[in-house]
């Protein structure tokens, strides 16, 4: 599977030169808990929910301050076109919980660890449904060859 | 998918629970309709950049072109 066909949810995007209030507002509105900031159409970085309390709130920041002024940078990102399994190892060596997925510099949309996690599963379920089957009404056995 | 300025996202809750969630598209910046879309939300006038993803619809609230 690419990452593409992995993204469960629509992403949100916001340029650098808005404010951290505008930004933790929309991320209400939009129901994220990350925007990717983007600029002229490239991704720049990413603001999350944590960067806003960490980097605006515990440093008593105002509330107009500019988004590029405590956004994450430089981003981890992955290829739209890459294996899914290229993003399980990006999770695993950068210990983020987001990815950006692009195409070159463009941002499309954001891959989070729960949609990893919802994608396993459909799988582990595709794997165990038969499994299952066969432990309750046994064996299908596959007819014979016919015999002239 | 495709949407034009005036037209209401929707993006379905993802928890039980949760609401759904709407936006009103503003611009578009994809080739034929496709995103990404400036839009606005809610009634504070916020605007973002939005991608949709699988759990986005569009509400095409203008009257089809004759």
């Amino acid at each position: 599977m690419q990452a593409r066909a992995a993204i469960r949810r629509s992403g949100v995007a916001i340029g650098p030169e808005r404010s951290v209030g505008e930004a933790a507002r929309i991320m209400e509105r939009a129901g994220v808990g990350a925007l990717a900031v983007v600029d002229g159409g490239a991704l720049v970085g990413i603001v999350t929910d944590r960067d806003l309390v960490t980097r605006v709130i515990a440093q008593r920041r105002p509330d107009d301050a500019r988004v590029d002024s405590v956004m994450s940078m430089p981003v981890i990102t992955i290829e739209a076109e890459a294996d899914i399994h290229d993003a399980f190892a990006l999770f695993r060596t950068h210990g983020n919980r987001r990815l950006p997925v692009v195409e070159g510099r463009r941002f499309i949309g954001m891959l989070s660890v729960d949609d990893l996690l919802i994608n396993v599963i459909g799988e582990l379920v595709d794997l165990v449904r038969p499994v299952t089957a066969e432990a309750i009404f046994g064996h299908r056995d596959s007819p014979a060859p016919a015999t002239c | 998918m495709q949407a034009q300025a005036g037209d209401q996202i929707v993006i379905r809750g993802h928890r039980i629970g949760e609401p759904d969630r709407d936006c009103e598209v503003i611009e578009v910046h994809g080739a034929n309709g496709g995103p990404p879309y400036v839009v606005r939300w809610g009634d504070d006038g916020h605007e973002s950049l939005f991608f949709p993803g699988p759990d986005a619809t569009v509400k095409h609230l203008h009257p089809a072109a004759s």
